[in-house]
């Protein structure tokens, strides 16, 4: 059978089940954070440096720590001073330990400065304003140019800042990483090209708005231990970091994550947990702390604005001959992701087609400004922009229609890229032959969807209003090979059900529930016979966390082993109750099998009894890990139809295609839950997100009344289809699907908005000034 | 703005005298909604008149009244003969904001992004005052500089009038925003009055954008006594740089806003064209 | 807890209650407080919708309301609408076609919609998102939320009208 026949043969997988936990959130039960804090719960609350860049000469917190209700103070005198990096990543960290819980410098306005915990938001708010603060001010850096220029103010002059890997790293330079590679040799590629190019792309800040903000609330446990619950993506780097941060061992933390309302990479961090843990263990009261919406757009994490030069040559016949990718990311005052976002620009990126010299490198600079860190797509959403508005303008100069030269020249099945070897996530790659590919097909079926057909170099037309069709192709990863490892354990129960434990991390994704599918499907029952827990570091077997797009392809693959271990167990217990070998009997709909005849069976419940209860007892469980060996890319085609107002700029959206390969979709609905929503913030990050600032580096737009997401009202149509393949090293055939899709409207618009009017645009979002600006200098040329 | 105490006075006379006592510490309380823009902690008194009875619309003759306390969302599903106010009221911030806040609230304490004193001006609207006994305002007055100078002696806007549209009238409004609940970037209503195709009188204001709401004196002129086509709209809207002072805004310059204002009133002046033609709402 | 001064008599999901608050507090801190823990703190500036409740029938933002504008009034929150047993119809709908992603926008959709439903008789789609577009959502791009509601509004709009469904939102558009 067709292999792609196999996913239309499972029975859980491949369907959309009903998501677990649906029902509860829809009805409002408790289910995050703020639902669970206790009634005499201190409030926690942080004074924000209000300059960008500035050394603390005097704090006194006396006054404050006498207020009423004021039960602690916290500020760099009274706690450790251990450096560290907040980022949610594999241990040591590709990233610079160069944050203090306090520190006597401030670097970015919202930077930390001092913590109170009162009994009241009010009487804590009181008591921020009784903190005594006396700065020197510092000369800030806003951008690269200036973090780069010689002589440039050193953000992170501190001697702890260090990288615990030998990576590069010169804060005195303000450079929190580098990295390079190539293959072949561009010099030589670009002298074959008929054509040659050389430009520069940008892009900006944005914020992922979840609609849970950072949450945190920790209390000590009757034990005396650290009970952390929080809205976090990586319960385990939590654990650790805070265990870090607090000289505490490890043994004596605990942290849960309930249901948590979004987090698209901005709680792959540890920026609220270590705080109100310390005021746990100080007060012995529980802890809350609530980020309101404004200190989530000024201190919360960001995507790392890039800047992209891109050199390339193409030739006549449309073969790419060279590429050169020089990527420079803005991490913002913390370094935390910055060397691992650069490398996902290349790693991520470069691999999508065939050239056979390719050059990349890629540093993340300080700068006084917010800080970046994980966003979903990584580091390739950046990258994609440029890559792709350039493919665009290769197809034009060769003449060729800008679908075909994609067609052309994309990575196949069976294929490798020198690529994937060089780059990973901060370190070198692994090698990897791409297994499942449906690329050809996914762009293939969008643009029937969107009718590139009719598509037609629309330039020339005049007219207030102009459409414009554009599209681009995409790839990112699943999971970082050798690196990130996840674990799970399943136990049965005596009516046939089993507890799945996982330490992956569900943050809103569904991920609780493809994960119930797989160890169904594993064990040849139903996925609602599964009872699943996550993400509680005493409970629950290692993971580290949601991010790289790995929970399916790498957790995924824990539990089915983890389902195979205990389904070995069942077979063995099952055969024992029937008086059989194990080799005649087989496991299906819940209940084991004699291969010989069939009326004899005994089902899980039968099972469960005898082993829990009757004879021989023991507790069927299977545990497992896994590590992946590859990261076996999703493919994506993404195709738009745009109208422009040429006389005011603005751009709407007729109509949008996102095709997407994730391999098997374990849960297609939810795989295309996954895909709108990520398309859709692709969409307003391409439009109408952005970062403004005063010139003092404050971020002036801090609401969603200023900084503009979509709502039902402004969604342009937006059709998603699911384009299978399978991924024979992935569960049941699967591969990733969840970062992937917000990679592709600022290349699609950006070339749409060319084949409209003529008007190339380099940076984004695409605001109705630029636009406008753009186009009335193609006219004055004509 | 924090809130001490909560009042609520059984009528018109009371909350006046209510208000008259508490000076600045007193503050009309309708929706709340524009609370969330006056930061601070002094201590003020709310002084509720939802109960008054001011949340109606009606016509009474050649006008419509609506009452003070009445939400934007009545307003935005009101029909009535030649009705134009949904128009704007429907693209005012959010569903639920638009429940809760009213068109007193809107243009008593005017801020730069309000849309309601733009249409009222242009409407030739009339503001109703109780200051013990009702008067009368015209638009031209009460916005001639922040209304908010009209309540401080606890006098209390209790209704606004609007003609009702003659059959001669057209009414166009343009709102541009970035997305559809955003605050405005500029903001144009205009009314026009014709006769045989020929612009009689023309009434054309805009807010956002600009420092205050305003009526664009240049771009009437231009309009007076031409024909109402695309043409005569076009040089009307070239009038609109000189006709006030345009201010950048989300990142943008001041030379795009006027730009974008330029075309608003191309668009809005269209729609009135379009509107005395007897276009369907 | 703050302490209170004043008190607060409103109607909540049907039944009377009288609440202890302050003329500073906000009708989302009085809920949450006071159990009702169904409706979700998300910006605290009237932007977001994660905090939507009904007032007299109309959909609002707890979080800008003072506590003390619901005196004498209705207040209808999430805790009204379906139970695990008997789930409301958008909430079936919801669960049905995958909607539910991360969930914290949803209590908010919810009871915008239901305002919607009990308000208006004819659901066009332009109705429907004004209706709507004071609920953010990220997760889902809105997509599975707009046919989970669709559904919802079609299958209501084909039943046969009650008697007059009283309610106490004004208005209904003709």
């Amino acid at each position: 059978m067709n292999r792609h026949e196999k996913a239309k043969n499972f029975k859980q997988v491949n369907t959309s089940v009903t998501k677990i936990d649906a029902l509860q959130l829809a009805l409002g039960k408790d289910s995050y954070v703020a639902d669970f804090v206790p009634n005499n719960a201190l409030i926690v609350k942080m004074l924000w440096s209000p300059h960008a860049h500035a050394r603390i000469k005097k704090l006194d917190v006396s006054k404050a720590e006498k207020m009423p209700g004021v039960k602690a103070v916290l500020w760099y005198g009274n706690v450790p001073r251990i450096a560290h990096c907040t980022a949610g990543q594999g241990f040591p960290e590709p990233s610079p330990y160069d944050t203090f819980m306090f520190d006597k410098k401030v670097r970015f306005v919202g930077d930390r400065v001092a913590a109170v915990a009162a009994e009241t938001e009010e009487q804590a708010l009181a008591a921020l304003e009784a903190i005594k603060v006396e700065y020197e001010l510092l000369k800030p850096v806003f951008s690269l140019d200036e973090a780069m220029a010689p002589g440039a103010p050193v953000i992170h002059d501190e001697a702890e800042a260090h990288v615990p890997i030998p990576i590069p790293y010169e804060p005195k330079k303000n450079l929190v990483a580098h990295v390079a590679c190539e293959a072949g040799s561009f010099e030589k590629g670009l002298k074959e090209a008929d054509f040659k190019f050389d430009q520069t792309y940008e892009t900006p800040y944005a914020q992922h708005c979840p609609i849970e903000p950072y949450t945190s609330m920790a209390q000590l446990a009757p034990s005396g231990r650290i009970h952390i619950t929080t809205s976090t993506q990586v319960p385990f780097h939590c654990r650790r970091i805070v265990a870090k941060t607090l000289d505490v061992p490890v043994q004596k933390i605990r942290v849960v994550k309930p249901r948590i309302g979004g987090g698209f990479g901005c709680k792959q961090e540890v920026l609220l947990d270590d705080v109100t843990a310390m005021f746990a263990l100080r007060t012995g009261r529980a802890c809350l702390w609530q980020f309101n919406r404004e200190e989530t757009f000024r201190t919360g994490r960001t995507r790392h604005p890039f800047r992209i030069r891109l050199q390339a040559g193409v030739k006549k016949d449309g073969t790419i001959t060279a590429i050169n990718m020089d990527c420079i990311n803005n991490t913002g005052a913390y370094g935390g992701h910055g060397l691992t976002v650069v490398s996902c620009a290349g790693s991520k990126v470069l691999p999508l087609y065939h050239c056979e010299n390719i050059k990349f490198d890629g540093k993340s600079y300080y700068t006084n400004l917010p800080v970046g860190g994980a966003y979903r797509g990584f580091g390739a959403t950046q990258a994609f922009f440029a890559m792709e508005s350039l493919m665009d303008q290769m197809a034009e100069a060769i003449g060729m229609d800008p679908m075909k030269f994609r067609q052309l020249n994309h990575i196949r099945e069976g294929e490798g890229s020198p690529i994937f070897a060089a780059l990973g996530e901060g370190r070198e790659g692994t090698p990897m032959t791409v297994g499942s590919n449906a690329l050809a097909e996914c762009i293939v079926q969008g643009a029937e969807a969107i009718n590139w057909k009719d598509r037609k170099d629309w330039r020339g037309k005049t007219g207030r209003y102009r459409r414009g069709i554009g599209m681009a192709c995409l790839m990112q990863g699943s999971s970082i090979p050798d690196i990130d490892m996840g674990a799970a354990s399943i136990k049965i129960n005596e009516d046939g059900s089993f507890n799945l434990l996982v330490g992956a991390t569900d943050l809103g994704t569904g991920s609780d529930t493809v994960l119930a599918q797989i160890a169904a499907e594993e064990l040849e029952t139903a996925t609602d016979k599964m009872i699943v827990y996550s993400s509680d570091t005493d409970l629950t077997p290692f993971d580290v966390g949601a991010y790289a797009s790995s929970t399916t392809y790498l957790s995924g693959e824990a539990v089915r082993k983890a389902a195979a271990d205990a389904k070995r167990q069942i077979l063995a217990t099952g055969a024992e109750m029937l008086g059989l070998p194990v080799a005649e009997v087989f496991c299906e709909d819940a209940a084991v099998h004699s291969k010989k005849d069939e009326k004899k069976k005994v089902t899980y419940s039968d099972i469960a009894n005898y082993a829990l209860y009757q004879k021989n007892q023991y507790q069927i469980i299977g545990t497992a890990s896994h590590i992946t060996k590859k990261s076996p890319p999703p493919f994506a085609a993404h195709f738009a139809e745009i109208e422009v107002d040429t006389w005011t700029g603005f751009i709407k959206v007729l109509n949008y295609v996102s095709t997407i390969d994730c391999g098997t979709a374990v849960n297609p609905a939810l795989a295309e839950g996954q895909t709108e929503g990520g398309t859709l913030n692709g969409i307003s990050y391409a439009l109408t997100e952005e970062y403004l600032f005063d010139k003092d580096g404050k971020m002036q737009n801090a609401s969603f009344a200023d900084y503009h997401i979509y709502s039902m009202r402004d969604r342009p149509p937006l059709r998603t289809i699911l384009v299978p393949s399978y991924e024979e090293t992935g569960p049941f055939g699967a591969k990733s699907v969840s970062e992937i899709c917000i990679n592709g409207a600022a290349p699609v618009f950006a070339n749409a908005l060319y084949n409209a009017t003529g008007a190339r645009l380099r940076e984004f979002p695409l605001t109705p000034e630029k636009v406008l600006k753009a186009i009335q200098a193609v006219n004055q040329k004509k | 703005m924090k809130l001490c105490e909560f009042i609520r006075p059984a009528s018109l006379a009371e909350a006046r005298k209510t208000l008259r006592g508490l000076g600045p510490k007193g503050m009309v309380l309708a929706g709340g909604t524009a609370l969330h823009f006056m930061p601070g902690k002094a201590p003020v008194t709310a002084v509720d008149i939802t109960g008054l009875g001011l949340s109606y619309i009606k016509q009474k003759g050649d006008f419509f009244v609506i009452g003070a306390a009445t939400p934007l969302s009545d307003i935005q599903r009101y029909r009535g003969p030649r009705w134009a106010m949904h128009e704007i009221c429907r693209r005012i911030s959010t569903h639920q904001i638009r429940n809760v806040s009213t068109i007193g609230g809107n243009i008593c304490r005017v801020f730069p992004w309000a849309d309601l004193p733009v249409v009222l001006l242009a409407m030739n609207a009339r503001m109703v005052v109780y200051s013990g006994k009702e008067k009368e305002i015209t638009a031209d007055e009460y916005f001639s500089s922040q209304p908010a100078r009209l309540f401080r002696e606890g006098d209390l806007l209790t209704a606004v009038k609007i003609p009702v549209l003659k059959a001669q009238h057209g009414f166009g409004s343009v709102k541009a925003t970035r997305n559809a609940t955003a605050f405005s970037l500029v903001t144009i209503a205009a009314l026009l009055e014709l006769k045989d195709g020929v612009i009689k009188s023309a009434r054309v204001a805009a807010g956002s954008g600009i420092p205050f709401p305003l009526r664009l004196k240049g771009v009437e002129a231009a309009l007076v006594g031409k024909e109402a086509a695309t043409t005569v709209f076009k040089e009307a809207a070239a009038a609109a740089g000189a006709a006030a002072k345009w201010v950048g805004g989300e990142g943008m310059s001041a030379d795009y806003i006027r730009q974008l204002a330029e075309v608003s009133i191309l668009d809005a002046l269209e729609r009135a064209a379009e509107f005395a033609r007897g276009r369907a709402e | 807890m703050t302490k209170t001064n004043h008190t607060v008599n409103f109607t909540i999901n049907g039944e009377k209650k009288t609440f202890a608050t302050r003329p500073d507090e906000k009708l989302l801190t009085l809920l949450r407080r006071e159990g009702y823990r169904g409706t979700k703190y998300g910006c605290g500036q009237g932007t977001c919708g994660a905090c939507t409740v009904l007032l007299d029938g109309r959909a609002t933002y707890a979080c800008l309301l003072y506590s003390m504008q619901a005196e004498g009034r209705e207040v209808r929150t999430i805790e009204s609408v379906g139970t695990f047993d008997k789930p409301g119809e958008f909430q079936k709908e919801l669960v049905a076609a995958g909607a539910v992603q991360c969930g914290y926008c949803i209590p908010g959709m919810v009871m915008s919609a239901t305002a919607l439903m009990e308000t208006e008789e004819v659901f066009e789609d332009e109705i429907v998102k004004e209706y709507m577009d004071g609920n953010l959502c990220r997760c889902t791009g809105y997509e599975k939320i707009w046919v989970a509601l669709r559904k919802t509004l079609d299958k209501q709009a084909a039943q046969p009208k009650p008697a007059a469904k009283k309610t106490s939102a004004k208005g209904a558009r003709k």
